[in-house]
């Protein structure tokens, strides 16, 4: 029997997992040096980049038949264009977190515990982007949970970081819990746990309704919906870089992918969802750029510009929802995409300079604006990518994220709906208001005089700048051609308008 | 082969800048030449469009659904543009070589002039509004990063972000009007809107039309929003030549514009057009009178010479706010080179620290002078001509109240212009050390730019009839050159003029005579001197927005108990929510 791409491109990195962790061990074991840990690093990536093969052609399937549904033993996989678009962009980035390499400069003993940790979270995601039934959605979003939480406080000797992995934990538990809840209530109300079957018979009830309410919130945590968002600067700050690269663009989202999901099939209630998205959104857009507005710590402030930039999304999917507007949906796919992208460049290139200026600090204190001061002068490429990548999140041409904006901004004109006009105008202010916090990074780093901690830092490794470069070169291209990811976004932006037109 | 060419003369700039960065900075003088080079071919290609100016689409590349298609055209009103944004462009480069010669940091100064340059002839010469607003964003960028080229100053800091805040909030009109357009009609095409404008609902017309004015104002530096231009200053100059002169403030103005056939019947859009026009024209003059930075002066003048163009506009002027536009690009670029020539040579860009400067810099004085007639109205430089077709426009085509403003205010303008003359390079001087005069490629750029100040308005008549030939959505009213010069000459209203710009001049002249009067005018002299509270209300809002962030980061506790509340708040407001619905 031949196995269909779907499940290969979810089981390859669950099964690549004890295989890297085994033989990095087994390597350390053998040679006292650093073999074990390239074993690992290398096993990584040959995983991340043979499951590219089964997304081709799950790619390729999609274009043909459609979206499809597998069964394994008791596991539903669905094949759609909102599995593919996650799978290619945690693939893309789990691909550029390894190549930089950040736990090799900082000399640490669990390197290997780190990449098979990292391609845990990669197999779950994609897992549950690919959930057929609520249980196994549940059961996934759980696994890919905990995976994090381990990578969060990877660097598990200092008390700041366990304090934003116990944090994490403890809400993203909290959010779980009403999950599970309205998994059951679901459950009590009608008699089944799958998605297609739940939308084709329910009808709204009290009891879904609330269900679905426990599903917002509960997904919600995860998707860093403000006032759920409080572990998120946390978190993202005390990871790892390359962990904060992947949490920021994949595993936020994730959330996010799972709410939509776990909503599909209160199809009936859409104008209620797409509202109450559309809400959220602007809040995270409101509060999020209020709170990156006076930081000084750079990771925390993408961390916090990472709620602003939920928040375009939210609009983008919430119009789709409620408006059946399917440019909207599209837009906020590629949104994801796009931040997904600059994000995930934007920490690796923070990370890359956090190891070259502290590499001299065991405490590993936070990287501040100020200690940026004249990177450039040293760290060129890195200087120039950060720089790409801040400013491609603050909507600027001919970077990716205007283009994304602009496919929500239209979305949002073409429902002709006033309300909905005057917040894509809300938006568009807020994209100008998040100039505020970015441009003065960048003329930081362009300082000519430099900062104590650049004057005092080591040189980075070349092969660091190689995923930078890349990445930087998706957001220019994509920003000055926006159709270079069209087949990704048309696909999902269809599958969810489709999934809740009801 | 008209598309490729107007592709390669975006592109080329943008060539440039990739090869002036990937030289380095340690080959400085390669830097200098790469982008002489560059610019000058961007210039040869941008003259190359002249003979295929025509109102077709020249090129078009589908970008997919939900942006459009990516379109360019070469008609007259986009490649006059392209022209001098390269011309001077190129000039305002090899007045570099001079003027930043020791400067660290060549390769990004000139790659992002080079960026600019391509942006801003991308910016006129397209056919799509989403390109539009792309190149429209891109110059603001590439502003605010040259005004902030100094890093280390915060006044230059400071003042690049407030450039690119209020531009890009004055685009968000752009970008509504544009999407408002797009869900009508379908399509991004500029062609296509000029055309179909009328059968649009009328409410949605009016949201559009003053959406752009409201970008129009940002970006061309009118009141309410030109406080960024004077602090732009903190630029090096040949930057504020190009960008803050010569190309990117004059993009407001081409919108309006471009835009004129669709918006004119839209009630109210015209008197509010002249308004902002006259308003910004009469304040910053006055601003201009009491300023004592020789680069605020000017952007003060530059402030009021846009308000004569926007004002052109509003009466219906189109050919007369270009034409002026023309004029305005080359002698205000001259004056902002002449005073950084200055400046640079002096080291200090305080009017009162200069006086009795030309018998140092014979040289300097002769250019500045040539501009500083043709900003003053003076025949028969370039600024005389298109300066009266406006008033004349403004005769014919408008309310007479803004016309007598906008009349008065060409005496005020040759006021200030005269005094900054003055306290430059005449009476005694006020500061000590050797001066010398500017260097060779200074002068090459001045030499240039102070003949086009004296021969420019001679094309007056091929360039109106080049747009009347190739837009085919506008009414212009366009002569021969000797047509023009000979209406203008006959007409009562240009002698008017001449003697109130006369008046402004001898007002200069019994200055002291006039103390008496002009000391009970103090109280207007400090209001003007603090920008009528323009600049408080800026930093007010800038000062509620930090304030509000504080604020708001102390709800941030990082207490677990408070972060899980949160979550439960989140369920009640959710669960209320619902059940208000159903």
């Amino acid at each position: 029997m031949q196995i269909p791409a779907a499940i290969w491109l979810v089981a390859i990195p669950l099964l690549a997992t004890p295989v890297v962790y085994l033989a990095g061990h087994i390597g350390r074991a053998a040679a006292a040096d650093l073999s074990g840990q390239v074993t690992a690093r290398w096993g990584a990536l040959i995983a991340l980049a043979v499951a590219f093969f089964p997304f081709a052609q799950a790619t390729h399937e999609l274009a043909i038949y459609g979206p499809s549904t597998f069964a394994v033993g008791l596991i539903n996989l669905r094949a759609d264009g909102l599995t593919l678009l996650m799978a290619g962009l945690v693939l893309a980035l789990g691909i550029a977190v390894i190549l930089s390499g950040e736990p090799t400069m900082a000399q640490d003993a669990d390197e290997v515990k780190f990449y098979a940790l990292l391609l845990i979270m990669i197999g779950t995601t994609i897992g549950l982007v690919s959930a057929g039934d609520l249980f196994n959605l549940w059961l996934w979003f759980e696994t890919m949970s905990i995976s994090s939480y381990l990578l969060v406080a990877f660097y598990r000797d200092q008390p700041t970081t366990l304090e934003a992995g116990v944090k994490y934990l403890v809400q993203s538990s909290a959010g779980s819990v009403l999950v599970l809840l309205g998994v059951a209530l679901v459950l009590a109300q009608t008699g089944t746990l799958d998605l297609a079957q739940i939308q084709a018979t329910a009808t709204a009830s009290p009891g879904l309704l609330a269900a679905g309410a426990l599903f917002l919130v509960g997904f919600g945590v995860k998707a860093a919906l403000v006032p759920l968002h409080t572990w998120l600067p946390d978190a993202y700050t005390q990871a790892p870089s390359g962990v904060s690269a992947i949490l920021s663009g994949v595993v936020t989202e994730a959330g996010l992918i799972g709410m939509l999901r776990a909503l599909s099939m209160l199809a009936g209630t859409r104008l209620s969802w797409g509202m109450l998205l559309i809400a959220f959104g602007a809040l995270n857009m409101l509060v999020g750029n209020f709170l990156a507005l006076r930081q000084r710590q750079v990771k925390r402030l993408l961390a916090y510009s990472s709620l602003t930039h939920i928040g375009y999304m939210l609009l983008g999917l919430g119009i789709g929802i409620y408006a059946g507007q399917l440019t909207a949906a599209q837009g906020g796919f590629f949104h994801l995409i796009t931040h997904g992208l600059m994000k995930g460049l934007a920490f690796l290139a923070a990370g890359a300079l956090l190891q070259a200026l502290r590499a001299a600090d065991s405490e590993r204190s936070p990287l501040t604006i100020t200690d940026l001061n004249g990177a450039a002068r040293r760290y060129p490429m890195v200087a120039l990518v950060l720089s790409i990548a801040l400013l491609g999140l603050g909507g600027l041409p001919p970077l990716a994220g205007f283009m994304s904006e602009w496919q929500i901004f239209t979305g949002g004109f073409l429902t002709r709906n006033a309300v909905i006009e005057g917040l894509v105008v809300f938006a568009g202010t807020m994209s100008v208001m998040s100039m505020a916090y970015y441009v003065p990074l960048v003329n930081a780093i362009y300082r000519q005089e430099t900062s104590e901690a650049v004057r005092a830092g080591t040189s980075l490794p070349a092969v660091t700048l190689l995923p930078l470069l890349l990445l930087a070169l998706a957001v220019i291209a994509i920003g000055i051609w926006p159709r270079l990811v069209e087949w990704l976004t048309a696909p999902a932006g269809a599958a969810l308008v489709a999934a809740l037109k009801g | 082969m008209a598309g490729y060419l107007a592709l390669a003369v975006i592109l080329v700039p943008w060539l440039g800048a990739l090869a002036v960065w990937w030289a380095g900075d340690e080959r400085r003088l390669a830097q200098h030449a790469l982008a002489i080079v560059f610019a000058l071919v961007t210039a040869v290609l941008s003259l190359m469009l002249l003979p295929v100016v025509s109102a077709q689409v020249v090129l078009s590349l589908s970008a997919g659904a939900s942006f459009g298609t990516f379109t360019f055209v070469l008609d007259g009103l986009g490649v006059f543009l392209a022209i001098i944004a390269a011309t001077i462009g190129t000039l305002a480069v090899i007045f570099s070589v001079d003027y930043m010669a020791g400067e660290a940091q060549l390769g990004r100064y000139y790659s992002l002039i080079l960026l600019f340059i391509g942006a801003m002839i991308g910016l006129v010469l397209t056919g799509s509004l989403l390109l539009l607003f792309f190149f429209w964003e891109i110059t603001a960028f590439c502003s605010y990063a040259l005004i902030s080229f100094h890093n280390d100053d915060p006044k230059a800091v400071s003042g690049g972000i407030r450039a690119l805040i209020v531009t890009q909030v004055g685009g968000v009109g752009l970008l509504a009007g544009a999407l408002a357009i797009y869900s009508v009609l379908g399509s991004f095409q500029i062609g296509g809107f000029l055309d179909q404008a009328e059968a649009l609902p009328p409410g949605m017309l009016r949201w559009m039309a003053f959406g752009f004015l409201l970008a129009a104002a940002a970006k061309s530096a009118q009141v309410p929003f030109h406080t960024w231009l004077p602090d732009a200053m903190e630029a090096p100059t040949p930057v504020t030549a190009l960008i803050h002169a010569a190309t990117m403030v004059n993009a407001g103005v081409y919108l309006l514009a471009r835009f004129y056939p669709a918006f004119a019947p839209v009630g109210g859009w015209k008197v509010a057009v002249v308004t902002v026009g006259v308003v910004s024209a009469v304040l910053a003059a006055v601003m201009g009178l009491v300023a004592v930075d020789i680069k605020r002066v000017l952007a003060y003048s530059t402030i009021s010479q846009l308000g004569y163009m926007v004002y052109a506009i509003g009466v219906g002027g189109v050919f007369a706010s270009q034409f002026h536009l023309m004029s305005h690009a080359v002698y205000k670029a001259l004056l902002f080179l002449g005073a950084g020539a200055v400046a640079h040579i002096i080291g200090t860009r305080d009017m009162r620290q200069m006086g009795g400067l030309g018998r140092e810099m014979p040289f300097v004085r002769a250019v500045f002078l040539v501009g500083a007639l043709a900003l003053a109205g003076l025949p028969v430089l370039n600024g005389f001509w298109s300066k009266e077709l406006v008033l004349e426009a403004g005769l014919g085509g408008g309310p007479l109240w803004a016309y007598i403003a906008m009349l008065l205010c060409a005496g005020l303008t040759a006021l200030y212009t005269f005094r900054m003359v003055w306290m430059v390079f005449y009476g005694t001087r006020r500061s000590e050390g050797a001066v010398h005069d500017a260097p060779l490629a200074m002068r090459l750029s001045l030499v240039v730019l102070a003949l086009g100040t004296l021969t420019s308005w001679v094309s007056a008549g091929p360039f109106g009839q080049m747009l009347a030939r190739s837009l085919p959505f506008h009414t212009l009213d366009v002569a021969s050159t000797g047509q023009i010069v000979l209406t203008v000459l006959m007409a009562w209203p240009t002698w008017l003029a001449l003697a109130i710009v006369a008046l402004g001049l001898s007002a200069w002249w019994w200055r002291e005579r006039l103390a008496k009067f002009t000391s009970r005018l103090r109280f207007l002299a400090r209001a003007a001197a603090g920008d009528f509270g323009f600049a408080w209300l800026d930093e007010a809002i800038v000062r509620t927005a930090q304030g509000t962030a504080e604020k708001l980061s102390l709800t941030q506790t990082g207490q677990l108990n408070w972060n899980v509340l949160g979550v439960v708040a989140g369920l009640v407001v959710v669960l209320v929510f619902l059940i208000w619905r159903a």
